[in-house]
């Protein structure tokens, strides 16, 4: 055990007794060493006295050379315990007398000789020499040397007598600190306990008791304080904790009650799915079962309508006329019906292509030219100098100009239609314009709030008045929107409208998809031999109506017809016949419509020939990306059929590239053939005007 | 044997510093009277006289030599320039019994045997210290009697006849010496 780490009582005790050891020791040291040295100073005096004495009492017998005399008197010297030796030296220095305390011989280290008179001392002895004289007259030398036995005694019987007295000291000094030493360390081992007792008990409640306002007072009284700072501590953080427990009871509570909530939610949003795929299935079937009928009355009643005009009465055709067009209003209606939950199913997906917008342009205006007639408006269309090709969706972009126009016609009476198309750039962006402006009934503040909601005519009125499903404008702002465009419109009631669709010149797909980079209608480049007489057409039909009507429609735009009810059959009349032009039905018995496409664009004889779906099966992107050149969706639009058939046989009278040059046709009603417009020039510098001829 | 060596030896010691012309001149002179030469001067050195003794503090002290001088020159020689209390000696040889009251000191010679009698009554009560070298001269009213013994020369006291003369011995002589009183007077015996 080192000195250090001795308890602080043994400490205290060793430090007092420590202190009061070596005071003690130094001062009896010093007593010890001036009293031994004034007791030698006070032998010494007494040896020379002794020597004066025995010198005066032998002079005489030095005078007489009485030696027995001397000698005599030297022996008194006898009582003097501590003389060991008293020589008298004859002047000439020759020993006359000696006393020898222990024996009569003569010591070995006694001087032979006389010396200079005075003390010294020599080793343990003390030697005095005296000069013996009479009446002044030296007569011999005394010597005599002392043990000193009393000076050493003396110094014994001291050295003893302090080696007691610092013993009973440092007992007594040890009592007195033994009981001193409690009031330092009586407080701190207090002290010591009580923090034991706190760290080994995690007793905060403890208290150090504070004996004496000294500094252990000051300690203690802190060490109290932090003891309460502690308590008031580990109180608050008790209560926390509860409370933290409590909170977190409550959390997980809450946690698998949202689980419970979540796995409801789960199991509802499954339902949810399953209803919506049962939905989706039934609209799908619905819209199938709902156009196959529908083709048929759509498809007889125009023949019927036609063969009317020559041989039927005025009534007849007007009656086969109203079943036509509630036939196509049903067919609009459920198009679009179907067209709205696939947009709401989010499944409704953009095809984007590359497309001339004059051309476009061309064909609305020639579909809708008979709605223009009905109301006898006139239609203005102007392109400006720069529009040229876009990419986007051209089937939605189609759709958006013919249902705003088909509005325009529809609420203008007596009026102008205009349509506008130019470019600009926004926010480095290129953007094409298009503004259909009508001098019609215009619309309300009020009915343009709700004016491109699904189901919201401006007016039940007009619905009565006009027809129509309401289903437009809902359609077409959800199209300009999933081309990430913007629509607007300006109105003032009975002075008419005007709505403006704005679509980037390039249209991006938000998620990386199968693009179709261009249509081959109008990507084919090749010069095609122009054949003499009558084009073949072939249709590829099961349905023997379809069939039918097809030859029929076809016949009347002056083409030859050869229809087939299966895809091998088709195939092998396409490598026979080489056809200009060959539509095509998908669901067939045997091989359907896609496969019979794919040997067509996979076979190098037939890959040139343009194929025309015509199907029940609304999946244009996947027809177009097997190569098909259009994509057409039973009934048949008979108007839109006709457009497209001519433009394909432009493209093979013509050598055309898309970007130099545009097919512009004017169709009349009366099914003929257009011709080429020779004035193409003229559009790089006036807007074109293009106005129905009835 | 020993004390024949320790004589010697004295001689040996007393000869050379205050004998020494008497020891090469005169080697008849016994060793003895250089030795009673040396006594005549100690006695001097540890008597005291009374003060009416001498004329002047350093009157001289005389020393008188009755009889036969046996001394020769050696006492003149071992006197020679020694003082005692500031006084000198001065020896003189006594033709007349007259010439006692002059001295302090007077030394008996042994011729002097058949006129002891009359010289110590002569001299009685004055403060002269007599030294003599015959056998009882001490008893017979001497006070201090000159003694050879084995080779050694000792020395008799009459404390009584010292206290007549006036004469104060030391007691460190009178520790050295015999005592011996006059029989007749007062009827002790002593040796």
């Amino acid at each position: 055990m080192s000195l250090q780490n001795l308890s602080i009582r043994r400490k205290l005790i060793l430090i007092t007794m420590l202190t009061s050891s070596i005071a003690l020791l130094l001062s009896s040291a010093s007593f010890l060493i001036y009293d031994l040295i004034s007791f030698r100073h006070l032998l010494t005096q007494d040896l020379t006295t002794q020597a004066e004495i025995i010198g005066y009492n032998s002079a005489a017998a030095m005078a007489f050379k009485d030696e027995p005399a001397a000698t005599a008197t030297l022996s008194a010297l006898m009582v003097k315990g501590d003389i060991v030796a008293a020589v008298l030296y004859s002047p000439d220095g020759q020993m006359f007398a000696q006393y020898f305390r222990n024996d009569k011989t003569l010591p070995a280290f006694l001087p032979s000789r006389s010396q200079e008179k005075g003390y010294r001392f020599e080793g343990r002895y003390l030697e005095v020499w005296h000069d013996v004289t009479l009446n002044g007259e030296r007569l011999g030398t005394l010597f005599l040397q002392s043990d000193m036995r009393q000076w050493s005694t003396r110094a014994k019987r001291y050295a003893s007598i302090c080696l007691v007295f610092v013993l009973i000291s440092g007992f007594l000094a040890f009592l007195v600190s033994s009981k001193l030493q409690k009031v330092i360390s009586g407080p701190i081992v207090h002290l010591e306990d009580t923090m034991r007792m706190v760290s080994a008990h995690k007793n905060y409640e403890v208290r150090a008791v504070k004996a004496y306002a000294d500094e252990i007072g000051s300690l203690i009284d802190g060490f109290n304080t932090m003891l309460s700072d502690i308590q008031h501590r580990d109180t608050a953080l008790r209560g926390a904790n509860e409370e933290l427990q409590t909170r977190t009871r409550e959390l997980e509570e809450e946690i698998s009650h949202r689980k419970q909530a979540q796995d409801e939610l789960l199991k509802a949003k499954y339902v949810a799915e399953e209803a919506s795929r049962a939905k989706s299935t039934f609209l799908a079937n619905m819209s199938h079962e709902l156009r196959t009928p529908l083709n048929a009355i759509i498809g007889y009643s125009e023949m019927l309508e036609e063969e009317a005009h020559d041989s039927a009465t005025v009534e007849t055709v007007q009656d086969l006329q109203k079943i036509r067009s509630a036939g196509k209003h049903l067919l609009a209606l459920i198009n679009d019906v179907l067209d709205l939950s696939k947009i709401e199913a989010g499944k409704m997906s953009l095809h984007l292509e590359t497309f001339d917008v004059s051309g476009m342009i061309e064909e609305i205006v020639t579909t809708l030219q008979p709605a223009i007639e009905k109301n006898r408006n006139t239609l203005r269309v102007h392109l400006a100098e720069d529009v040229g090709m876009m990419q986007a969706d051209i089937t939605k972009v189609r759709q958006i100009l013919f249902n705003l126009l088909s509005n325009a016609c529809k609420f203008t009476d007596h009026g102008t239609i205009s349509v506008d198309v130019d470019q600009s750039t926004e926010q480095g962006q290129d953007w094409l314009r298009f503004r259909v402006t009508d001098t019609g009934i215009g619309i309300s503040a009020k009915q343009k709030e709700n004016l491109f909601q699904e189901f919201v005519q401006a007016d039940t009125s007009i619905a009565r008045k006009y027809g129509g499903t309401g289903l437009g404008l809902a359609i077409t702002h959800r199209f300009v929107q999933l081309m990430k465009g913007r629509i607007g419109v300006e109105s003032q009631p009975g002075e008419g409208s005007s709505f403006t669709v704005h679509i980037p010149a390039q249209v991006k797909l938000e998620a990386v998809g199968p693009v179709q980079a261009e249509g081959d209608s109008d990507a084919s480049d090749a010069i095609v031999e122009v054949k003499t007489g009558r084009d073949t057409i072939l249709v590829i039909d099961d349905d023997a109506a379809v069939r039918e009507l097809m030859s029929r429609f076809v016949g009347k735009l002056g083409f030859n017809v050869l229809t087939v009810a299966s895809g091998e059959e088709g195939l092998r009349l396409a490598k026979q016949v080489r056809p200009v032009l060959i539509t095509l039905d998908v669901v067939m018995p045997g091989c359907d419509g896609w496969s019979v496409l794919s040997k067509m664009k996979a076979d190098s004889e037939l890959s040139k020939i343009p194929v025309i779906m015509v199907t029940i099966v609304d999946n244009e992107p996947r027809g177009l990306d097997l190569g098909a050149s259009n994509y057409l969706i039973k009934p048949v639009d008979r108007e839109r059929l006709a457009v497209l058939i001519e433009k394909h046989r432009l493209n093979r009278f013509t050598t055309i590239t898309r970007t130099n040059a545009v097919p512009v046709s004017r169709l009349s009603h009366g099914h003929k053939h257009g011709k080429v417009d020779a004035e193409v020039s003229g559009r790089e510098s006036h807007a074109k005007n293009l106005t129905s001829r009835r | 044997m020993r004390r024949l060596g320790l004589l010697i030896t004295v001689a040996m010691v007393i000869l050379p510093s205050l004998v020494f012309e008497a020891h090469a001149q005169d080697s008849s002179v016994s060793s003895e009277y250089l030795i009673k030469a040396g006594f005549i001067y100690n006695f001097a050195n540890l008597v005291q006289w009374p003060a009416n003794a001498f004329t002047q503090p350093d009157s001289p002290i005389v020393i008188g030599i009755l009889g036969e001088d046996p001394f020769g020159t050696v006492l003149d020689r071992v006197l020679a320039g020694k003082k005692v209390n500031g006084r000198i000696f001065l020896v003189k040889r006594l033709k007349s019994v007259t010439d006692l009251k002059e001295c302090h000191i007077v030394f008996v010679s042994s011729s002097e045997m058949a006129h002891l009698a009359e010289a110590i009554h002569l001299v009685k009560g004055m403060p002269i210290l007599t030294i003599g070298e015959i056998p009882g001269f001490a008893r017979r009213g001497g006070i201090i009697n000159l003694v050879l013994e084995d080779n050694k020369v000792h020395f008799e006291v009459n404390v009584e006849a010292a206290k007549e003369a006036d004469l104060n011995i030391s007691s460190r002589l009178l520790a050295l010496a015999r005592i011996v009183q006059e029989p007749a007077a007062d009827g002790k015996k002593t040796e």
